[in-house]
């Protein structure tokens, strides 16, 4: 029977031993080794997510630069027609100007040559004059005889002049 | 490296059957081969410690009793060990007391006395403490050391095993609790499972039949019970005493009451009971085995040979399988305490939504 009678000496030194064992290795063992082990699991966790998350953005990342060559080629394709439409655009607006501006010119040059022409003209009428009279005084001088054949003589010579003009 | 171990093994199996010899001589010298007394003396415990591969010769260990005077004494254990009597003190040879050192009075009555003495499981049990201390307080060092670390060889064997209940048993179980009451349980499961190990070696610093011995899983089965009673929830008290059962049930007659009371102490027996039973079977088993050689041994050599070779193969079938017993009683231990405790540990709102979901899956 003492099979299954406890020994009270036994049992003393067991509650003594465990106590401080359970002291001992729950100070100094377990919290430790808990710790450490959860916060193994908690980095794994976050790497496992982490690589994942660094997979998709890479396959996102690959899909993303497709997208953004191709925008930038239309783009490109865009500016091109643009600088072709801006260039034809410039060359109008500088033939129009060009033209507004040798109409203007022309303009002033016809302005210029009708104040010319009319000052020559002034200018002969007047020299035109003066040589009438320089004629008229020279005729008066040698002879003023007929009224009748000097003024012919005037009108002829002055229809003579207009007539070279 | 590998030589050296070979040379190792040599030498081993070179000093077993240098062996032999000497232990038929002696079986020879003892004429009647009492196979009861020879499994108890292993089974049970002992104010000695059998030096390997010699039965008589024993490692003196302290013996410490208080007589009735009240007076202390402590001497070696091999000073009583031969039937001899020391300071008026004996280890009986028959009655009552047999096997355990007593006293006689002034009247001549034999008596025991006080008896705290470092026996054989004693000393095992200093010994698998500072074993348990060894392997996991450095163990803890390493993870202090090594933040994030993966621990190799001896440590990662250990944290497979801290592992399986750390985090798929405590932590399921348990949850918000598991930090507070995993210290216990863990030292409790290496406790159990590192003297049963030990209890499987035969050989001197291993070898004594702790887990197979009523006091010690009396004390831890006290334990468990102390931790589930003593951090028990309201509610936990609420449902031992006045349960959610039909008026009848509990008003005059305190019928479903007194099952529960019954039931809460029912657990630690049942926890005692399973723990030492499955490990002092494996061992009874073993010895009966082995016994059995010297039992037919007289009935000549043919027989002696047959009995030998199926005794040792089932004996080491047994020894397997009380490694795989060892573990799974150890666990079962753990898995128990742990939900005892976490049924000690009711929230009030939890019960409610159980006893809900349970009225809504009987209406269903």
């Amino acid at each position: 029977m003492e099979l299954f009678t406890p020994d009270f000496g036994l049992v003393f030194w067991m509650f003594l031993v465990f106590v401080i064992l359970f002291v001992i290795l729950a100070k100094y063992a377990w919290p430790a080794i808990m710790k450490s082990v959860d916060e193994r699991a908690d980095l794994i966790d976050k790497g496992v997510t982490y690589a994942q998350e660094a997979k998709s953005q890479l396959e996102h990342a690959t899909d993303n630069a497709r997208v953004l060559i191709n925008e930038a080629q239309q783009k490109q394709l865009e500016i091109l027609r643009e600088a072709a439409q801006m260039k034809t655009q410039i060359i109008e607006e500088a033939r129009k100007a060009a033209t507004v501006e040798a109409k203007k010119i022309i303009d002033a040059a016809n302005v210029s040559i009708e104040l010319a022409r009319k000052e020559s003209e002034r200018q002969f009428r007047q020299q035109v004059s003066d040589f009438a009279l320089q004629i008229a005084e020279k005729l008066v001088r040698k002879e003023l005889s007929g009224d009748k054949q000097q003024s012919e003589l005037v009108d002829k010579l002055l229809s003579d002049i207009e007539n070279k003009n | 490296m590998k030589k050296y171990m070979f040379h190792r093994i040599a030498l081993l199996f070179a000093l077993f059957f240098a062996c032999v010899p000497v232990m038929q001589a002696e079986e020879s010298e003892e004429a009647s081969f009492d196979a009861k007394e020879i499994i108890f003396e292993h089974v049970l415990d002992n104010y000695g410690w059998e030096v390997p591969f010699s039965h008589s010769n024993r490692i003196s260990l302290p013996i410490i009793v208080r007589d009735k005077n009240g007076d202390w004494s402590v001497f070696g254990s091999h000073r009583v060990m031969h039937g001899e009597n020391y300071k008026g003190f004996y280890i009986a040879p028959d009655g009552d007391f047999k096997g355990k050192v007593v006293a006689r009075d002034e009247a001549g009555n034999e008596y025991r006395p006080l008896d705290l003495s470092i026996t054989k499981n004693v000393a095992a049990l200093f010994i698998t403490a500072i074993l348990l201390c060894v392997c996991f307080i450095p163990m803890a060092r390493w993870y202090r050391k090594h933040p994030n670390g993966a621990p190799r060889k001896w440590f990662g064997f250990m944290e497979l095993i801290f592992d399986m209940l750390y985090n798929d048993l405590i932590k399921p179980v348990l949850g918000a609790d598991a930090r507070r009451y995993s210290p216990y349980l863990l030292t409790v499961f290496f406790f159990i499972f590192f003297i049963n190990i030990l209890g499987l070696m035969v050989i001197f610093p291993a070898g004594a039949n702790l887990s197979g011995n009523i006091s010690i899983t009396m004390v831890l089965a006290l334990f468990t019970f102390l931790i589930v009673n003593l951090t028990g929830t309201k509610h936990y008290w609420k449902d031992l005493f006045w349960p959610e059962v039909p008026m009848w049930m509990k008003c005059p007659v305190p019928l479903m009451p007194v099952i529960e009371i019954f039931g809460a102490l029912t657990k630690p027996v049942a926890l005692m009971i399973r723990l030492f039973a499955n490990m002092l079977g494996g061992h009874l088993i073993v010895l009966v085995l082995i016994s059995l050689i010297f039992i037919f041994g007289s009935m000549g050599a043919a027989v002696l040979t047959g009995t030998t070779v199926i005794s040792v193969f089932f004996s080491l079938f047994m020894m397997l399988l009380d490694v795989l017993i060892s573990f799974i009683q150890a666990y079962v231990f753990t898995i128990l305490s742990t939900i005892f405790i976490s049924l000690a540990r009711v929230r009030g709102e939890e019960s409610h939504e159980q006893t809900q979901i349970k009225e809504k899956n009987e209406i269903v």
